[in-house]
Formats: structure tokens, C-alpha cells, sequence
């Protein structure tokens, strides 16, 4: 596992992957819909993606002392440490958003508390299965599969950003203490669905893969 | 002992199929693997090495099924794919790097030897090395993980005579001390004539025939004419050239 995240840093991470993570920053502008920073860090993803393809790793890792299936959970465990990095940079800035800027209130959608990082497991966890099972088809039609990924995001985005504004849903838009405890059940299945459908994802891509002729 | 066997491999694509492949390495030989473009060399070999999906067949390598030893089996043999250049703007030292930590044989010291002994400057990009050293530092990093079996697909399509000629030498020395098995995939014959000690000849999708060099040109004995050698690509040209049409408009 640590050989295969370290293949992907050493040789396939695309600056932009890692720069699209500190976009966890943007909580600080006073009206944004938040969940679009969880957006950029797919798209840089989407980065390393294309660079995996025109860098060849397909033959690269078939060629290694590893199963092939290996060569999807390596991609599968560096997504997955990619979206947690940008889930805890969005949380320190959601921390200090508070911190520097009190009272405030976004007025596009969601504000940066724990219904924000719940949605933010949940847009992954979608983006995850997506994306992988419909990569891993052929290995290589990255922008298909990113597309059909982001038919899948957009509309949760939506739903996610409008239904803080709904009467009686306004707890979900606050930031004080008591409102975050009752966001927490929010968090835990974000971050549970996020586990669950990660590892479905990769189970399924890896048998799809199998059998794939390279 | 054989280093490598594979029984009936069948591979169906819309339109090319590989029909009951059945041949075998014997350990210590550079088995040459001889055919046209596209009579079924490379689907082959990456039916051997699991790269795609077979419809029947079984491969044995080191007297291990590869179904069930894929990590072993890849821990010892060394591949190179011809045309295929893994990361170009990597450096070669990150590449070998990563390479290394794969391999729970990989040796330094022999790995530092080849680099000498192949003149390959560590500090250079892969896109850098010419194509002939592109091949010399696949084959360095098989050597330096101890592979027991090299697997080369059209190695040298497109290197000038000189690195071919210094290739072949190459294979023939790894082979030498009878541990260490090639298998050798090439449409230019004339590579084998230096290096080869068996052939298989692949036409078609279909197996026509395999041996050691001497048994493989008495097979073909019939196709000679007058009194000189027969060559490699005199067979292969006899066994796979179809007659022009004469009515054919050109």
C-alpha cells in the first residue's frame, strides 16, 4: 500500500491536484457556494488522471510485481487521500473562517460547518463510485468518465447549497456550537457513505478491470 | 526444466483470433518468437503476462500457474515492451526509485554494474535515451531485480544495426550460464541467427512450428534452393508471403 501511494506522489500527481486541495480556502470568501471547492479537488484529480493515460502507467503497472487489480486500488487509495486532505484543509479554514470572520452568513448557500464537510464525504463518495466504475470499463476513456461523474455531483451540489435556505432547515446554515452537534449524524454518514461506497467502488472497478485486454 | 510453458491459448477478437497456442521456454535457451506484423506475436505475449483476458489456455511459469502466483511469477521474470515508453519526462533515477521498491530482490550494487556497463546517465529523462538505450535500461532493471526469465516484445523494431547487433549479444550472454531464460519476440529474423537457440514460428494466430535453430531450419529443409544456407527470413518469407493478385489494381 505505502510502495503504491508512493508510485503515484513520485511519478503521477499533478501539481494542480495538490493546489485544487488549499481551494479549502474559498469558506473565506463571505458569499460562495461552498461545496463547489470540493468540485476544483475532482477536477484535480481529473489532472492526475489524464497525466496516469499519457504517461502510460497502465503498461507500466501491468509490468510490476503486483496484481492487476492492485493498479486500481493504487488510484483508489490516493483519491481517497487526496479527498480526505481537502476535507481536513476545508475544515481548518471553516475554524478560521469563524474564528476571523464572526456573525457572518453566507448568503448563496451553505456556510462552512459540519453539514459542509458532510456534503463534502458525500460528494466524493458519489464521485468515487462514478467515476472509478466507469473508468476502469476500458482503463482509459478518463473524460467520459469524468463527465458522467460530474452528471452525478452537479445536481447533488444543488440540492446541497438550496436546501439550507428551506423554512425550518436553517440550523443547517449556522455555525454556532449547538447547531454544529446537530449537524453531526450530517458528518458521520457523509463519512461513512464516503468509506462504504470507496471501497464498493474499487471492488467493483477491480473486477471490471480484470477483465479488460490492455 | 522449463522456464516458461503455455498450453492452448485461445484469444477471439473481432478480427483476429489466437488459435490453441502451445509452446515452451526450456531454461537457459533465448527462444526466438518469429512471425509477421500481426500474426499474433505481442497478443502473445501479453496473454502471457495477463494483460488480456484469455478465452482458454494455460500459462506456467517456473512451474507456476500464473493464475494463482501473478505477484510471484512478475517478481521474477524482466519485461520489455517494445514502443512502449513508460513516463518520458521522468528522470531516470526517480523511475528506478520507484522501480526498486517493488521488488524485494532488487539488487543496488548489480543495478549500479548495468548502469555502468550500459553507459546510462541516471540525470537523463527517459525521452532523453535513444531507443536502443531505452531497451538497455529495461533489461538493467530485470537484471537488477534477478529476473529468471526476460520477456521482450519487438525489443529491437527501430534500432539502428549497432545496438541490435550489441542487444543480441546482450541476450545471448544473460542466457549463457543456463539460469537465465529469454524469450524474444521479433519480425527481424536476422537478430536471431546471432542470438537464438530455439524458435517458434507464429503465422496467422496459429503455432506452425517450434524447436531449437537446428531442428527448426531442418523442418524447413524443403524450402531450400540450390546450395546455400537457409536463412530465418528466408523461411519466414517462404511460410507467410501470399502471391500479389495479378489482376489486383495497384
Amino acid at each position: 500500500m505505502k510502495t503504491l501511494l508512493y508510485k503515484q506522489f513520485r511519478l503521477l500527481c499533478h501539481p494542480m491536484t495538490l493546489i485544487f486541495c488549499l481551494f479549502g480556502a474559498m469558506v473565506l470568501i463571505p458569499n460562495y457556494p461552498y461545496s463547489v471547492t470540493f468540485f476544483y479537488v475532482t477536477l484535480g484529480l481529473f489532472f492526475t488522471f489524464l497525466n496516469m493515460r499519457e504517461q502510460k502507467d497502465i503498461y507500466y503497472s501491468a509490468l510490476l510485481p503486483i496484481r492487476k487489480r492492485d493498479a486500481v486500488k493504487a488510484a483508489m487509495v490516493f483519491t481517497v487521500f487526496i479527498e480526505l486532505l481537502s476535507v481536513v484543509i476545508t475544515a481548518l479554514f471553516c475554524l478560521l473562517s469563524a474564528r476571523i470572520q464572526p456573525g457572518k452568513d453566507n448568503a448563496v448557500g451553505m456556510d462552512g460547518n459540519f453539514m459542509l464537510l458532510g456534503v463534502g464525504f458525500l460528494l466524493y463518495a458519489v464521485f468515487n463510485l462514478v467515476f472509478f466504475t466507469s473508468l476502469y470499463r476500458s482503463g482509459y476513456k478518463v473524460g467520459a468518465a469524468y463527465v458522467k461523474a460530474n452528471v452525478a455531483l452537479w445536481p447533488l451540489m444543488a440540492v446541497a447549497e438550496a436546501v439550507v435556505h428551506f423554512p425550518g432547515l436553517e440550523w443547517l446554515n449556522r455555525v454556532d456550537l449547538q447547531a454544529n452537534l446537530r449537524q453531526i449524524p450530517i458528518l458521520v454518514v457523509g463519512a461513512l457513505s464516503f468509506a462504504g461506497l470507496s471501497i464498493a467502488a474499487y471492488e467493483r472497478a477491480a473486477a471490471l478491470y480484470e477483465k479488460v485486454d490492455l | 526444466m522449463n522456464a516458461m510453458e503455455i498450453r492452448g491459448l485461445c484469444k477471439r477478437y473481432p478480427a483476429f483470433e489466437l488459435k490453441n497456442v502451445t509452446f515452451s521456454v526450456p531454461q537457459g535457451a533465448v527462444m526466438g518468437f518469429i512471425g509477421r506484423n500481426g500474426a499474433g506475436k505481442s497478443t502473445t505475449i501479453k496473454s502471457i503476462l495477463g494483460l488480456v483476458h484469455l478465452d482458454a489456455g494455460h500459462v506456467e511459469i517456473m512451474g507456476k500457474d500464473f493464475a494463482g502466483n501473478e505477484r510471484f511469477i512478475k517478481e521474477n521474470i524482466g519485461v520489455v515492451l517494445g514502443g512502449i515508453d513508460f513516463y518520458p519526462k521522468k528522470k531516470i533515477r526517480i523511475l528506478t526509485d520507484v522501480t526498486r521498491r517493488f521488488y524485494e530482490n532488487w539488487d543496488e550494487d548489480k543495478y549500479r554494474h548495468y548502469l555502468r556497463l550500459f553507459a546510462i546517465d541516471e540525470e537523463k529523462r527517459v525521452d532523453q535515451l535513444s531507443s536502443g538505450m531505452q531497451v538497455k535500461y529495461m533489461v538493467a532493471l530485470a537484471l537488477s531485480h534477478n529476473a529468471k526469465l526476460l520477456i521482450l516484445d519487438e525489443p529491437t523494431s527501430g534500432l539502428d544495426p549497432v545496438s541490435r547487433d550489441e542487444l543480441t549479444e546482450l541476450l545471448r550472454k544473460i542466457a549463457a550460464d543456463g539460469q537465465r531464460s529469454v524469450l524474444f519476440s521479433t519480425h527481424i529474423t536476422s537478430d536471431l541467427e546471432k542470438c537464438a537457440s530455439h524458435i517458434a514460428l507464429i503465422k496467422d494466430g496459429e503455432l506452425q512450428y517450434t524447436g531449437t535453430l537446428d531442428e527448426f531450419r531442418q523442418h524447413y529443409a524443403y524450402l531450400r534452393q540450390g546450395e546455400e544456407k537457409l536463412t530465418l527470413e528466408d523461411i519466414i518469407v517462404a511460410v507467410e508471403r501470399r502471391p500479389l493478385d495479378e489482376n489486383a489494381v495497384i
